[in-house]
């Protein structure tokens, strides 16, 4: 199940990537970049 | 004195931080959050522990996933035109019986959230399919919000999947057994009770406008409601139920992954709709509550670290006797500001040691009640933002308004089982 | 604040930030994955859980297990540490055998990191220490984990929303299916964490262990702490040893086993195997849901202002005079698992189990842990000694 779940979290930072890159507001910007932290080191399984 | 420095001063700085952040700043709140926790922890000389910061964020992250696949599955299940088409079969056949049409919807709502144990799972899917229901005939918006938000907060307490209470029984080594009766007690009246007071007022008075009704019915009518459009939602519910109800039988494969494969199977509905674009939208409209939780994990991991934790613990079980139960039916919820499951770990515990002698399992409900509550507190307030998003409200903190009779009726019921657990247990059992 | 705008150039600047954080981050948690050092006593033979569970093999559960075979025969004692690698006083008094065991008569199988793979990391929102630092009599350092209660999530992830016991289909939350101690007696086709209390199993069941130690601690606020859990098996020893200590002046709460508490050694230990177990239980502020600031500090002392103002309130279930150090917890466990070697033989002369070497009760008290570790050879000076 654990790759299934890598792929999950893939999706979703692959996804809020697209929003931060779309996003106009530079503080919704910065919201979207502290949620790429635990979703960067669950998908390389570093944490 | 001595009890207050300096870990007092820490409370004040952080929460003073958050609240300069938040209103007068005018910062997202996830933001906010950050910052609040990164000057507790410089306050407390630990200068910016890093490794910290981020280990807070890692207690949401299944949450964050949970979020995200369910609001992917609500906005399939709108695109493709499920949503308005159920709506609108619902309003044609319940119309003219407003009472059981109000007791329904408000059982509707708790279902998902009794077998998920999760409230955005209930607002972001049954919670989202009553929404235009209620609206159409003549519940106003803030109300029908506040109606989702509450029904979404029983259906996470009452059995057979109460998170919080599973989480209080695995503090004192208690298993997960016998709860179902008084879960329903917790949770049952009030459901009841709500769906009096917010939602049966209103249908019950309704004259709309014939016509314009009729109309707009037909529209919601656009795409004819198949037993092939209601695929998702049976995926859903096969996922979800079969996973609850067959445990060790069916594959456990948890929440985001049966949102996502739910949300997957309107392909085979026939509708045409953009994947990409639906999920990123998706993905948008979660990111504040997404922002949130992350900010809340970290100030949670410094409030821990620099010993603010243990100060407020210690401070709510510092009241004496009387005051203890008016402790718990405020610190539980106030706590549940960072999330009904972190107060139910950090608080419901030590109360219901507090409480021992007491019948544990009905007190363990009854604490589970009064934590679920804290997913109406904002910042997080999960309950409240997303029955905000469902009905297209901007400003969460107007349905909340709307929500602070059931959740004061909610925590006295609470603390009225716990006074009356003896009695209670001698009934059930 | 006015709104910023947001560019494409902006969140690419966001993004390296994001990178930056991640590596530094990521450096600190890939440091708990060096494993401890330990330096067994002359006798010892180091094996790995995997020659009893094959299926562990090359797995991150396989954790070592020394065994040390006296001249004379006589029974089998197994010491287990680190069932929960955040309850410290555990692992550190299993080393304490390792490092300072002569086993003259019997066999002592010693496993001081059980579950290994809650070592590796810490859990969130807990805010813990990463390393414990203990000073040695000829003024070297060395340092020990400060780990989780669960397995780490990189090898059992997603958790579940509800764990099902195999064996009795009892209900719990999700995330106790990492929980070791709610895994047992384990099953041979089940997840990591389930196949290394299979192994366990093995182990107790091939080598004909007579009495099984769970090393624990327990949060001052819980009741069972300063306690031993004993299985019908092991009641009867148990009493002896628990007044054979009052008499030494440790204090020892004796608690049966519960019956319908499924998935602990102390239950399923003595179900399904031969063995006696025992679980030992010391307090812990540093676990607790009480505690104030949590640092190494805590750890290592104990003291703590909210559980001294706890203890005024009487909500504690330990004396609590404002500290609880590490050296009085392990001489707790030290003192209790002697008595028991020393009783056994009474108990069941052919059992007899003779080792020497352990300090005393007093002895860890006034000298303190680090005095009685071994220091390091050379090329093992412990690379990571900052906290």
């Amino acid at each position: 199940m654990t790759p299934i779940y890598r792929g999950i979290v893939a999706l979703v930072l692959f996804l809020m990537l697209r929003c931060m890159f779309r996003e106009k507001d530079f503080w919704k910007q910065v919201t979207g970049a502290l949620v790429l932290i635990p979703l960067v080191l669950r998908l390389l399984l570093l944490k | 004195m001595d009890w207050f420095w300096p870990e007092g001063f820490y409370t004040l700085v952080m929460v003073g931080v958050f609240v300069l952040g938040a209103f007068a700043l005018k910062l997202p709140i996830a933001v906010a959050m950050s910052l609040a926790a990164v000057s507790g922890a410089v306050v407390a000389g630990d200068g910016i522990p890093l490794r910290h910061l981020v280990e807070g964020t890692f207690g949401y992250l299944d949450t964050i996933l949970i979020i995200a696949s369910a609001m992917i599955f609500m906005k399939t299940v709108e695109r493709i035109g499920l949503l308005e088409a159920v709506a609108a079969r619902m309003i044609r056949r319940f119309r003219s019986f407003p009472l059981l049409l109000s007791l329904g919807i408000l059982l509707l709502i708790m279902v998902p959230g009794m077998i998920t144990g999760s409230s955005t799972a209930a607002v972001l899917t049954t919670g989202a399919l009553v929404a235009p229901v209620l609206i159409r005939l003549g519940v106003p918006v803030l109300k029908t919000a506040a109606a989702i938000a509450m029904g979404a907060i029983y259906g996470m307490i009452a059995p057979p999947i109460n998170l919080p209470a599973m989480i209080i029984g695995g503090g004192i080594d208690m298993p997960y057994v016998g709860f179902a009766l008084p879960l329903l007690l917790c949770t049952l009246p009030l459901a009841v009770v709500t769906a009096l007071l917010l939602v049966y007022p209103d249908l019950r008075r309704f004259k709309g406008d014939e016509v314009a009704l009729e109309e707009q019915l037909r529209e919601m009518e656009r795409t004819p409601l198949t037993p092939r459009l209601f695929l998702p939602i049976l995926v859903l519910v096969v996922l979800l139920g079969g996973e609850t109800f067959l445990p060790g039988v069916w594959p456990a494969l948890g929440m985001p992954l049966d949102f996502l494969l739910a949300a997957l199977s309107a392909f085979l509905t026939g509708r045409r709709w953009n994947l990409l674009e639906t999920a990123t939208s998706a993905v948008e409209d979660t990111l504040p509550v997404m922002g949130i939780l992350m900010g809340v994990g970290m100030f949670i991991q410094v409030m821990t670290l620099i010993g603010v934790r243990g100060f407020v613990v210690v401070s709510a079980l510092a009241l004496p006797a009387w005051l203890l139960y008016v402790g718990i039916a405020t610190s539980l919820p106030l706590f549940g500001a960072v999330s009904a499951f972190g107060a139910a770990s950090v608080l419901g515990v030590p109360f219901v040691l507090a409480l021992l002698g007491k019948n544990e399992i009905i007190v363990a409900s009854a604490l589970s009640l009064i934590a679920g509550l804290g997913d109406l507190m904002p910042p997080t307030a999960l309950a409240g933002i997303f029955a905000a998003q469902v009905v297209g409200e901007e400003n969460y903190f107007r349905v909340l308004k709307h929500c602070v009779i059931p959740a004061v009726l909610t925590a006295a019921w609470g603390i009225a089982i716990i006074l009356g657990a003896s009695f209670v247990a001698g009934v059930l059992y | 604040m006015k709104i910023l705008r947001g560019t494409p150039v902006t969140a690419l600047v966001l993004l390296v930030l994001v990178g930056a954080v991640s590596f530094l981050a990521a450096r600190e948690f890939l440091a708990m994955r060096v494993p401890d050092v330990v330096v067994p006593a002359p006798g010892y033979e180091t094996h790995l859980l995997s020659e009893w569970e094959p299926s562990l093999k090359g797995t991150p559960a396989d954790t070592p297990v020394y065994i040390q075979a006296g001249s004379e025969p006589g029974g089998t004692v197994l010491v287990m540490g680190g069932t929960h690698p955040n309850e410290p006083s555990s692992s550190l008094t299993a080393v304490l055998f390792l490092e300072r065991a002569r086993v003259n008569r019997g066999r002592l199988v010693v496993i001081p990191f059980a579950n290994i793979m809650g070592f590796s990391h810490n859990d969130p929102q807990e805010a813990s220490p990463q390393r414990l630092h203990f000073t040695l009599a000829d003024g070297s350092v060395r340092t020990f984990k400060y780990g989780s209660r669960a397995t780490n999530p990189i090898h059992a992830w997603p958790a579940p929303d509800v764990y099902i016991h195999p064996q009795s289909g009892q209900e719990l939350s999700g995330k106790e299916k990492s929980n070791l101690n709610r895994a047992h007696p384990g099953t041979p086709d089940g997840d990591l964490t389930s196949r290394l209390a299979y192994g366990l199993r093995q182990l107790i069941v091939k080598e004909k262990i007579d009495l099984a130690f769970d090393l624990h601690e327990a949060s001052p606020e819980y009741p069972v702490v300063n306690a031993m859990v004993a299985h019908e098996r092991s009641m009867e020893l148990a009493a002896m040893v628990v007044m054979e200590l009052e008499g030494a002046g440790i204090p020892m709460r004796l608690e049966p086993s519960p019956k319908n508490l499924r998935g602990l050694t102390h239950r399923e230990w003595g179900d399904f195997t031969e063995t006696m177990p025992i679980l030992l239980e010391t307090a812990n502020p540093s676990q607790g849901r009480l505690r104030g600031r949590t640092d190494e500090d805590l750890v290592l002392t104990g003291r703590d202002k909210c559980y001294t103002k706890a203890a005024a309130l009487g909500r504690l279930f330990v004396p609590y005079d404002g500290s609880q150090s590490i050296e009085l917890r392990v001489a707790r466990h030290t003192a209790t698992v002697k008595t028991f070697l020393d009783m056994l033989g009474l108990f069941d002369e052919a059992k007899e189990v003779d080792v020497e070497g352990i300090p005393t009760y007093e002895e860890l008290l006034g000298q303190g842990y680090g005095a009685f570790l071994t220091p390091l050879p050379l090329k093992d000076a412990s690379p990571g000694s900052q906290g």
